[in-house]
């Protein structure tokens, strides 16, 4: 892990560690239901500060706590427009699998690249340090996943430009 | 015509729970309130004069303004705050967030998920935030992220 990442990642951790404390909460509004309320919002004393943790403009995860779920999102640091796009088709191609995540939510927070929801269900059949980690070490991989893209893309870009305009230069 | 479907009608209970019921109110005045953090500018930049940031930072987070109406005494306290932050070395951190009373820590922690909250702001930089964040976890531990969470009384 790169130094400069080092005290945003600890800061991420130290928070989430802090906001997974659910329990099993059954809907106030609605009888015999049982929804993560911060996805439902609809009564505002189960609810709690949600929590911004940013680098700059462009990293920031927010955190989203209540009783019995909390949600957090990420924004993936985008510095071009090719890191816009991997990082899009990248989120979304998990997006599209998102059962197979267990946590993660089909569709990101407006203003936020991805998404996970993580409610009592899963801290009680999960251990959650081990989710913890799992949160923290997706943010590891996906600047390096999409960094490393990149720079393929690069390369086979130009593999591609030289083996085409190869052909006129006879 | 299909408009009554949308009408929130909860919010016509009797015991509806409303947001100003979530935490005690300001019993000051927002004037008096506004006053107050300004009379606490100069205080705190004597104090960072002498070289006493702990003073400094009990001053500041001491009656911090918290509740609605109070925006502008909100920024000027942030602003007081985070002037104080960024003039702090690196070293000297952990001695000053320990001589913190836990109170003071805790509305610290708000300050500092505020000032995270806007990126870009004034002088906010994320990586003294940051900083900060990791020594006054380490001294508080995350008890006292979980009181910023739960306090209602948003700075």
């Amino acid at each position: 892990m790169s130094n400069v990442l080092r005290p945003y990642l600890a800061a991420v951790r130290s928070t989430l560690t802090a906001a997974l404390t659910l329990e099993d909460f059954a809907s106030q509004v609605v009888e015999r239901h049982n929804k993560p309320e911060v996805e439902v919002g609809q009564s505002k004393e189960v609810l709690l500060n949600p929590l911004v943790i940013s680098r700059n403009e462009n990293e920031r995860v927010l955190i989203e706590p209540s009783v019995n779920s909390i949600r957090l999102s990420i924004k993936i640091k985008q510095a071009d427009e090719i890191e816009r796009i991997l990082c899009h088709k990248f989120t979304r191609f998990m997006m599209q699998r998102a059962e197979s995540f267990v946590v993660l939510r089909r569709k990101p927070v407006k203003g936020y690249d991805i998404s996970f929801l993580i409610t009592n269900n899963h801290t009680d059949t999960m251990l959650k340090h081990k989710i913890v980690d799992f949160i923290i070490q997706f943010m590891e991989e996906v600047d390096k996943e999409i960094s490393e893209m990149k720079l393929s893309l690069n390369a086979r870009a130009r593999v591609v430009a030289e083996s085409y305009l190869s052909a006129f230069n006879s | 015509m299909d408009n009554f479907r949308k009408i929130d009608i909860d919010q016509y209970d009797e015991d509806v729970l409303l947001e100003s019921e979530l935490y005690e109110p300001d019993p000051r005045d927002p004037a008096q309130v506004l006053d107050d953090v300004k009379q606490k500018v100069t205080a705190v930049r004597s104090s960072l004069a002498k070289g006493d940031i702990t003073g400094a930072l009990d001053l500041v987070l001491d009656n911090a303004p918290y509740g609605p109406n109070v925006d502008e005494a909100k920024n000027i306290n942030l602003q007081t705050l985070l002037s104080i932050l960024n003039s702090t070395k690196a070293t000297e951190i952990p001695g000053v967030v320990k001589a913190l009373s836990t109170d003071a820590q805790d509305t610290l922690m708000k300050y500092l998920y505020k000032g995270m909250a806007m990126p870009g702001w004034g002088d906010v930089s994320g990586s003294v935030l940051l900083g900060w964040h990791e020594k006054l976890t380490e001294a508080a531990g995350t008890g006292c992220i979980v009181r910023a969470m739960t306090d209602r009384r948003l700075v």
